[in-house]
């Protein structure tokens, strides 16, 4: 740049309008809308996109549920034939972990991994960018194969190819995803900031991620052997393609999937609470021993239930359940707890965890004969919609500020705490006693002629019905103040918050830092440096007395 | 910076501190997207052998009777693809001493031993003449040999953009990363290759 040039201050991201770019590359070409959308490589917009896309097909995937429930009741309404029904059940399965959960955190990571490790952009902008639209069309042709009497048990050759064609490109995906956030959170992290410092929702990508990574090409393997296997016209059932694939989103792969919302909760309970974590190493410990316990599922052999490698895993995934409850608490012990909604939503989480895991080790237990009966659908509904997805929810309320640079609002985050947390107990609890007592199995519909499981299936869609409403109070409140704007500015830390995504203005502006990074000597870079700050300016003011 | 002070000022200044460099972000990328693609082919390997023992306990054979495999092709096929990675690395040693005329001639010699292994491979599907529908053998060998196919052709794409960049003089023994992780998935396709020979075709077909 020579002296006559100007060079215009770097604002925050304000949704496309002409900005300086990052340090030397110049001013940013100026798109809004889809245009943008289509043609970005920035890891924020692509974050953002993720996100609401994720929602979306949450919705999708809240109300395939809705009806599952409603058909479990004997209430004379029954629409749909059990072939549709069984189509239905793997539809939510699949819509809510690899629509959701999976593309969710994905998203959330490639907004926020650079950002709290200190760097300027993602490791491979148009590797994420692809991914990003690879989910997108994926998703779409998976709904679109479901409609076309596709799915594993569908009656249409060309639906079944395009299913799982789909599921092949939505597991290709994420991968390509995850290489991208893996690499920026092991090359680009800023000086000073060790492994061991890094924030733990980093870790817990590093960590989830990285078995996801080798977990899901196993998945991708499947689906290429079963896609060759239908495509040429043997029959799926020969193969027993639902036992191929079915590991994914049951235990202990679920302990896997929720790694990422342990680390959500482990970033916002400390922040919230006023407090830190006794060490960040006990906290990298807990998310480790979460993920290792859930790598591997794809090993199970057939029938896994009396596997004693299945069973030994089950049971041991209620330690680092338990420890990172404990630490949790341990935080809130020391710090000042507050009905903050995102703090709330994150110790929920953390105890919707603890009872997935709870139920799992029960599930492995030979003698109680859980596995199959509807226990399981309680175990992966507290684990993932309890664990998950308030996780997930936690992680909008306090990360809000930084990616749409407003705030959402406390009264409705807490009406969705309050009917997701109590939703999906309701939504669960009467599955376990249905498990336990009366061993209803897995997808069986229409069971009014026993009254007591006629009450705990009601229960149970009310339940269901609650966390969809808070699903729809969520995704109403995010309309209504990150989609419109009209939510409370933020400033660049609104939560006097530890690590360095807190460090620059809320959004970020392109290259996401414009002053100097604080040094970073431990896990909380920004509340070290604010410490010294008040240190400094109470010796400031001893001077002056 | 400048320097203060009548002693200091007869020292020259201090260079500045180097930027946060990128530390190797594509030979990283390159390591998971390996690691990823092993869990890949582990996955569709095991996938075969799995069939394989289902096949064999039902008392059929494996692979069927009609299979005749064709060990010749087969092997120089994939010997092929081998020799293909000692020139894919002799190009990063090319480039590290600054011998351009070398590396485009090695860089040249992995395409066509690339593309001959793809040949030598279609060759061998050809011999085979069998459907992918017709058995389980045939389905999961084709779900394994074809993805291979696939990855190597992504690395024949790969070695065609370092090969367009090194003929632009964009490479030299300090920036000659994205040639190393071109080599590096090559070698990836070649230890695979090997593999699946072993696995597959010497295991079934072998003298």
């Amino acid at each position: 740049m020579t002296m006559t040039e100007t060079k215009s201050e770097p604002r925050p991201d304000d949704g496309g309008r002409a900005v300086e770019g990052p340090a030397g590359t110049g001013p940013v070409q100026s798109l809004t809308g889809p245009a943008l959308w289509l043609t970005t490589s920035d890891h924020k917009v692509v974050g953002r996109l993720y996100l609401a896309f994720s929602l979306i097909f949450l919705l999708v995937g809240s109300a395939a549920g809705g009806v599952l429930g409603a058909e479990r009741i004997d209430s004379g309404l029954q629409v749909m034939g059990s072939d549709a029904l069984d189509q239905l059940y793997t539809l939510h399965g699949e819509v809510t972990v690899l629509l959701f959960l999976v593309p969710f955190f994905l998203g959330l990571a490639t907004y926020l991994v650079p950002l709290q490790i200190g760097a300027a952009d993602i490791a491979f902008p148009r590797g994420s960018a692809t991914a990003l639209w690879s989910y997108v069309i994926g998703g779409i042709m998976l709904l679109s194969a479901y409609a076309a009497d596709g799915g594993l048990q569908g009656g249409s050759a060309i639906g079944v190819d395009l299913y799982l064609l789909s599921l092949a490109v939505l597991a290709a995906s994420t991968c390509l995803a995850l290489v991208s956030i893996l690499t920026t959170a092991v090359t680009l992290r800023s000086p000073g900031m060790t492994m061991l410092r890094t924030p733990l929702f980093t870790w817990s990508m590093v960590v989830g991620g990285g078995l996801s990574l080798l977990a899901t090409p196993v998945l991708l393997a499947r689906l290429i052997e079963l896609f060759i296997h239908h495509h040429f016209g043997a029959d799926l059932g020969a193969v027993d393609a639902p036992g191929q694939l079915n590991w994914f989103w049951s235990i202990p792969h679920v302990y896997l999937l929720v790694v990422p919302a342990a680390g959500v909760a482990a970033e916002i309970v400390p922040v919230l609470t006023r407090s830190r974590l006794r060490r960040n190493s006990f906290g990298i410990a807990a998310l480790g021993a979460l993920g290792l316990l859930g790598f591997g599922a794809w090993a199970q052999v057939d029938p896994y239930a009396d596997d004693l490698l299945y069973v030994v895993a089950g049971l041991a995934a209620l330690i680092p359940a338990l420890g990172l409850l404990g630490v949790l608490g341990d935080t809130v012990r020391r710090g000042r707890f507050s009905r903050q909604a995102a703090l709330l939503m994150a110790l929920g989480a953390g105890v919707h965890v603890f009872l997935g895991t709870l139920a799992g080790a029960m599930q492995v237990i030979p003698g109680l004969e859980l596995d199959g009966t509807v226990w399981a659908a309680a175990q992966v509904h507290y684990t993932l919609f309890g664990g998950a997805v308030l996780g997930a929810y936690a992680a909008l309320w306090y990360w809000a500020p930084k990616i749409w640079g407003v705030h959402l609002g406390e009264k409705a985050g807490t009406a969705a705490f309050v009917l997701t947390f109590w939703g999906v107990i309701l939504l669960a609890a009467p599955d376990l006693v249905s498990g336990l007592f009366s061993g209803q199995l897995l997808g069986a519909t229409r069971l009014g002629d026993d009254s007591l499981t006629a009450v705990l299936n009601t229960a149970s869609v009310v339940g269901g019905g609650m966390a969809a409403l808070g699903l729809l109070v969520v995704v109403g409140d995010l309309l209504a103040r990150a989609g419109r704007k009209r939510g409370t500015r933020a400033i660049g830390d609104p939560w006097e918050g530890a690590t360095l995504e807190w460090a620059t203005s809320s959004p970020p502006p392109p290259g996401n830092f414009t002053d100097e990074l604080p040094p970073t000597t431990s896990a909380w870079p920004v509340a070290d440096q604010r410490a010294r700050d008040r240190a400094e300016d109470s010796q400031g003011q001893d001077v002056d007395a | 910076m400048t320097a203060t002070g009548t002693s200091s000022s007869l020292l020259p200044a201090l260079p500045p501190a180097p930027e946060v460099g990128r530390r190797n972000v594509l030979l990283v990328g390159t390591v998971f997207l390996i690691a990823a693609g092993t869990t890949l082919f582990g996955g569709l390997l095991a996938g075969y052998f799995s069939a394989r023992e289902m096949v064999e306990a039902g008392g059929e054979v494996w692979p069927p009777d009609e299979v005749v495999i064709p060990n010749v092709p087969l092997f120089v096929g994939y010997l092929t693809l081998l020799m293909s990675s000692v020139t894919a690395q002799w190009s990063v040693s090319a480039i590290n001493g600054r011998d351009r005329r070398t590396t485009y001639v090695a860089i040249g010699l992995t395409l066509v031993l690339g593309l001959a292994f793809v040949n030598a491979l279609s060759f061998s599907w050809a011999a085979l003449d069998i459907a992918a529908e017709s058995s389980r053998f045939a389905t999961t060998m084709f779900a394994v040999t074809v993805t291979h196919l696939l990855v190597v052709i992504a690395a024949l794409v790969a070695f065609v953009v370092v090969g367009f960049r090194a003929l632009g003089g964009q490479f030299s023994p300090a920036n000659r990363e994205p040639m190393v992780c071109a080599a590096a998935f090559w070698h990836f396709c070649a230890a695979i290759g090997l593999v699946i020979w072993y696995c597959i075709w010497f295991l079934e077909g072998g003298p």
